[in-house]
Formats: C-alpha cells, structure tokens, sequence
C-alpha cells in the first residue's frame, strides 16, 4: 500500500458508501477537507473483526492478566526486537523492566515485532502531554478494533449505535489551528458515515455552517475533545446526537454538566492513548474510569518501578493491548491514579495527567497545545515544554541547546504567537510537569 | 591455557543439566528470587573466605533489562563452577572473581543468559571461555586444539550475531520507511482521536 487512493482507503466501498462520501464531502454547508483517509478495511479484514468484538463485548474485564500473559510476554520478548536484546523472558510481568515514551521515541522500530508485515503498517501521529512526540505503528484492523472499545463504553450508558446504510454514524470533531480532516464510511455499521472535521473558523466558508452541516448530517455520536466541545457549545445546532464521546484531555465536571444539559445526552469521557487505544471510560456515579480493554493490565507503579500498595497513587503502566504493531511491556504512560475495583470490576480514580492546556497569542487568539506540539514537531528535540507567564510571555523549555535548533523553534514560536517575548531554558532533567503550563486563565 | 583443567564433556553435562533454583529470577530491586550477591559471596567462601562488600558490588543491580540478563548468567556460571573437576585445579579465589565478571559482562550482552543453557553451541562457548579466561585447557586437549576450538565457536557466534544485527538493521529500516510512507501517514478511520 504504497500509493493511497480510493480503493485502498475504502477496499470494500459499495455505491451507498460512495453516495455517503460525496453526500458528506458535497453538502453545501461542508467544511474545507484538507486531507483523505479511509477505513483501508478489506473483506478479509472485515471477517477477522467480526470474532474480536465479540470478544470485546462478551468479555469480564478482569485487570490480573489471566492465561494470556505469560505466553505475551514470552512472544514479545522473541519477536520485537527491543525485547529480545534483554535476554530470556521472565515468567512474571513484575521481572519485566518498565519503559517510556521516551524510549518508543528513542526509536519505535525497535519495539514492532518481526513477524508484523510492513505492508499495510500505518502510523498515528502522537505529539502527547509528555513532550516525546511519537508515530504510533497501526494496521487498519488495529483501527477498525476502536470501534468495539467505543461500543462496549457505550452500552455501559445506554447507548447502542444503530445508523447504517444512508446515515453518519460518527463526526470527529478538532478545534486546532490546522487539524487533519476527512470524509470515510464505517463498513462495520453498514457504511454509515465518518466524518472528521475542525471547528476552527479557518476550514468553513462561513463560521455559521458549522452548525448546519452538523444538523445535516445528523451523527449519532459526536467525538471530540474538551477544547473542540468548548467551541461545539457556542454553536447555535438542533441536532441533539445520542451520545458524546471525549477523548484525549482531561473532561472537567463543569464542562461535561453543560454537554449533558445542552446536548440532553450521555458524555463518554473516554481515557485513550495512541499507544494503547481505549483503557477507560468514566462513570459519574462512581467517580471512576472502568477500565474497557479484556487483554490490557493496568498496574500503578512508583518511581522505581515497583506496584504501589493498594488504594496509593502510582503512575499508570499498561501491558498487553490491541495493537499487534505495537505489544506493549509495562508502558508507563505518565498518568496517575489509584487502581480499585468497583462491583467486581476494575476501576482507576483520580486521574491525573491529561490536562489540556491554551496558550494566548499577540493577537489574543487562544491556541490549543496541540497547536503547539504539531509548530515543533519537525524540530529534532526529544523533549520540551511551553510555560506563558502572567504578562503573556513564554519560555520554551529545550532539550537540547544547539543553536540551530534553538533558532528554529524561536522562529515557529514567533510565527505561532506574534512575535511574544520568549525566553529560552534547557531541560535539565526529566520533568512531566514542565511540559505545557500556562500562568493565564483562558476563557470558559 | 597451560595447565590441564576439567573434562570439557564433565561440563557441557553440568549445564545442561543446570537446576531450576540457579535459573530463578535474580533479586532486582528487592523482587525476585535469587540473591546473586550472596550466591557469588557464598561460593567465593568455598573457594576460600568470605570477599568484602565492595567486591559483590557488579553482582547488584537495578536494572531489570540488561542487568538482570547478566546476574542471571552469574548464576549459571556459578553452578558451572562449583563442579568437583575444578577442585583439583586449585583455582584461587582471587583469579575466579574477576574471570567470573568479565566473561558473564562479556557473553551476557550477546543474546539470553539461559541459551549458555538450552543451546550446546552457547554451553560450549561458556565453558571453554571460562576454562581459556582461567589458563586452563580442557582435558585431553592440546593447547593448539584448545585455542582453535575456542575461536571456531566464538568466531561463528560473532557471525552469527553480526548477520543477526544486519537483519536487525534492515528491518528496522523497513519499519521506519513504511512509517514514513505518504499512505502509512493518511492513517485509518478510528471513533475518536487521542
């Protein structure tokens, strides 16, 4: 797959799936879409879903590995090649050595297994909280498999996704400065309609179209982020979805009441990561994430790497997962929380780590820090942060200080902001807490 | 390799038949099952007296990764070397602690500990490094038959290994291309975005 082009990004694209593209891509409300993607799902692909998301739903999550671990461990060590550098594999996850994304950043081709073919290999772009920006590997069917995630969450609210033939099943929705946008179908849901749009005034021909291209393709679900749901409240839209899904940053109570409130749905806060996929979904009457994935253990660990005594805080380290690109070892995911268990379920409370943050520019336009993450992106750094103090000035904080580079992140930063006072620091050693902070209160 | 040293076959038997107790997880950050700093103490203690903390200091550590690769591999070198044919070999303990860190450093980095036990051409490679590292020569063997033996194995296990890192380059190179392929970066449809 090494051309993209229609038939690849929709293998098995029939004429009602041909007539949702153009519906969703022609309407005359329709957004500015910069980009094309697709489901790349073939039928063979198609067959292979079918088992795993009965799997899915049908599973007890049960967090202590049961009988999958010792082979997955003992595979992962013989097949990615990061592992089998280290020797023989242990016969217990707690003799595994834990790892970071500073390491899949190090280099992520050392972390896929051999016996993965690269022809169909894709990648997510992540650029995350922690300052390491990372292209996940993936595989279509890997993708495909987020849609049982999404559903088992779903179902825990009431929620079953029906829209099929002839309807849009799903809106994407970003509020960044330049945000990755497309048309697809589902064909897991009968190709329903895909859509991944960016609220950003920027990529509509006039601002009002937003809503009613919303209330004209009628999604059942809308996905989004705490930041592009923000922007989705202002918009004067009938349409009212059967649920909300929020992924990526942390949702706040505030924000989620007003979702509900307008929307008269249920909000998903879904906790999920490019390396991992879906691990939780938040339930308000327990003030907790359940965790969602049947093959993942999430473990809290203390600095050292050792698992912290129940009900005590600890970064939150995940083995296992649905991504057969990327078999994840005790990945530490620089998140925080407490691992508990609610009605015989696992459950994590008091998340910490995802907190979006915005920065304000000369022109007094608030940016997203993933507008943020992608200006730097080209720049070979293995970590840095952005702090905005009180009077609007930033400090770029560098994990290197070779002028070169230095000058050419001085120069995006000038760009992206307007030309604000940057001062510029070298990251001494790691600190998560650096990465992106704000003395500033952005607006509600 | 002057003086004559144990039957190499006495040997190969020995590790293969390595028990479980010496194939346990060393203790690395207080889990595990093997305390291979008191295993090591231990064994210098038959061979003489107790060494002093300072000197079981590289038989510690807190690495989980390639650190404990090489405290395993202490391990079996150890049982290795408490076979009775080394007793009449009169090896002190002052010329087995650094033989016995060295060759665990240098043949841990090259591929699992537990190989020098599963695999006869790693056991041989084991043993005759230990055996050379000691001055020794396998009983039976001259001094000539000995070396060359001891770099025909060593020699094809380089080869081995130098094959195995350009397939590894290779195919990290492969990944990395098709990552940066155009079509790998459209990506697939996925419910939501992280």
């Amino acid at each position: 797959m090494s051309v993209a082009t229609d038939e690849n990004r929709y293998p098995t694209l029939t004429v009602h799936g041909k007539q949702m593209l153009d519906f969703m891509r022609e309407h005359p409300c329709a957004p500015i879409f910069r980009n094309e993607s697709g489901n790349r799902l073939t039928s063979e692909d198609l067959v292979k879903l079918g088992p795993h998301a009965t799997r899915v739903t049908s599973a007890r999550i049960r967090n202590d590995g049961g009988d999958w671990i010792s082979n997955f461990i003992a595979k992962t060590y013989a097949d990615v090649p990061y592992y089998r550098a280290l020797g023989f594999a242990p016969a217990n996850l707690e003799h595994v050595p834990t790892i970071s994304r500073k390491d899949l950043s190090a280099d992520i081709a050392r972390f896929v297994p051999d016996s993965i073919s690269v022809k169909r290999m894709m990648h997510f772009q992540t650029s995350g909280t922690t300052g390491h920006p990372l292209l996940v590997p993936s595989h279509p069917q890997v993708a495909g498999r987020y849609l049982s995630y999404h559903k088992h969450a779903l179902a825990r609210f009431g929620v079953t996704p029906r829209n099929g033939k002839g309807e849009v099943g799903v809106i994407l929705l970003g509020y960044q400065k330049k945000c990755f946008t497309y048309v697809s179908v589902t064909p897991q849901m009968n190709e329903s309609g895909l859509a991944k749009i960016n609220l950003h005034p920027n990529d509509w021909h006039d601002p009002d179209d937003r809503a009613r291209y919303l209330d004209a393709m009628a999604p059942e679900i809308i996905a989004g982020d705490p930041i592009s749901f923000a922007e989705l409240l202002k918009l004067s839209l009938s349409h009212r979805p059967k649920a909300l899904l929020s992924v990526a940053m942390m949702l706040t109570q505030g924000l989620r009441d007003e979702l509900e409130r307008r929307f008269e749905c249920p909000v998903l806060d879904i906790y999920s990561m490019n390396e991992v996929g879906p691990i939780g979904v938040f339930d308000p009457e327990i003030k907790a994430h359940i965790l969602l994935q049947d093959r993942l253990i999430v473990e809290t660990l203390d600095e050292t790497g050792i698992p912290v005594a129940p009900g005590d805080r600890g970064e939150i380290t995940v083995t296992g997962g649905f991504n057969f690109c990327l078999p994840l070892l005790r990945y530490r995911t620089g998140d925080f929380g407490i691992i508990g268990e609610f009605g015989g379920e696992p459950i994590i409370t008091g998340l910490q780590g995802r907190r979006a943050v915005r920065f304000k520019t000369a022109t007094d336009e608030w940016l997203n820090n993933v507008d943020v993450s992608h200006a730097l992106t080209g720049l070979p750094l293995s970590q840095f942060g952005l702090h905005q103090r009180e009077d609007g000035s930033l400090i770029f904080y560098a994990s290197v200080k070779t002028p070169k580079i230095i000058t050419k992140a001085r120069r995006v930063l000038a760009d992206l902001f307007g030309g604000l006072p940057l001062d510029v620091e070298l990251i001494e050693a790691e600190d998560k807490a650096l990465q992106y902070t704000s003395d500033l209160e952005p607006p509600p | 390799m002057k003086r004559e040293g144990p039957r190499i076959q006495v040997l190969l038997r020995r590790l293969s038949e390595t028990p479980q107790e010496f194939l346990n997880e060393p203790v690395i950050g207080g889990r595990g099952h093997v305390v291979v700093s008191a295993l090591v103490n231990d064994f210098m203690t038959y061979l003489g007296e107790p060494v002093s903390l300072e000197s079981l200091a590289p038989y510690i550590s807190s690495d989980r990764g390639k650190g404990r690769n090489r405290l395993a591999l202490v391990m079996i070198a150890i049982w290795l070397l408490y076979d009775e044919s080394f007793l009449d070999t009169e090896i002190s303990q002052n010329e087995v602690e650094p033989v016995l860190r060295q060759v665990t450093r240098d043949l841990s980095v090259v591929t699992g500990a537990h190989s020098f036990v599963n695999d006869p051409d790693r056991r041989e490679e084991l043993v005759r490094m230990f055996l050379s590292r000691m001055g020794l020569r396998p009983s039976g063997e001259s001094e000539k038959q000995a070396a060359d033996r001891l770099t025909a194995i060593s020699s094809l296990e380089r080869d081995r290994l130098l094959a195995a890192s350009r397939t590894a380059e290779k195919r990290a190179r492969e990944v990395r291309e098709a990552l940066a392929r155009k079509a790998a970066q459209e990506s697939a449809d996925k419910w939501s975005r992280e």
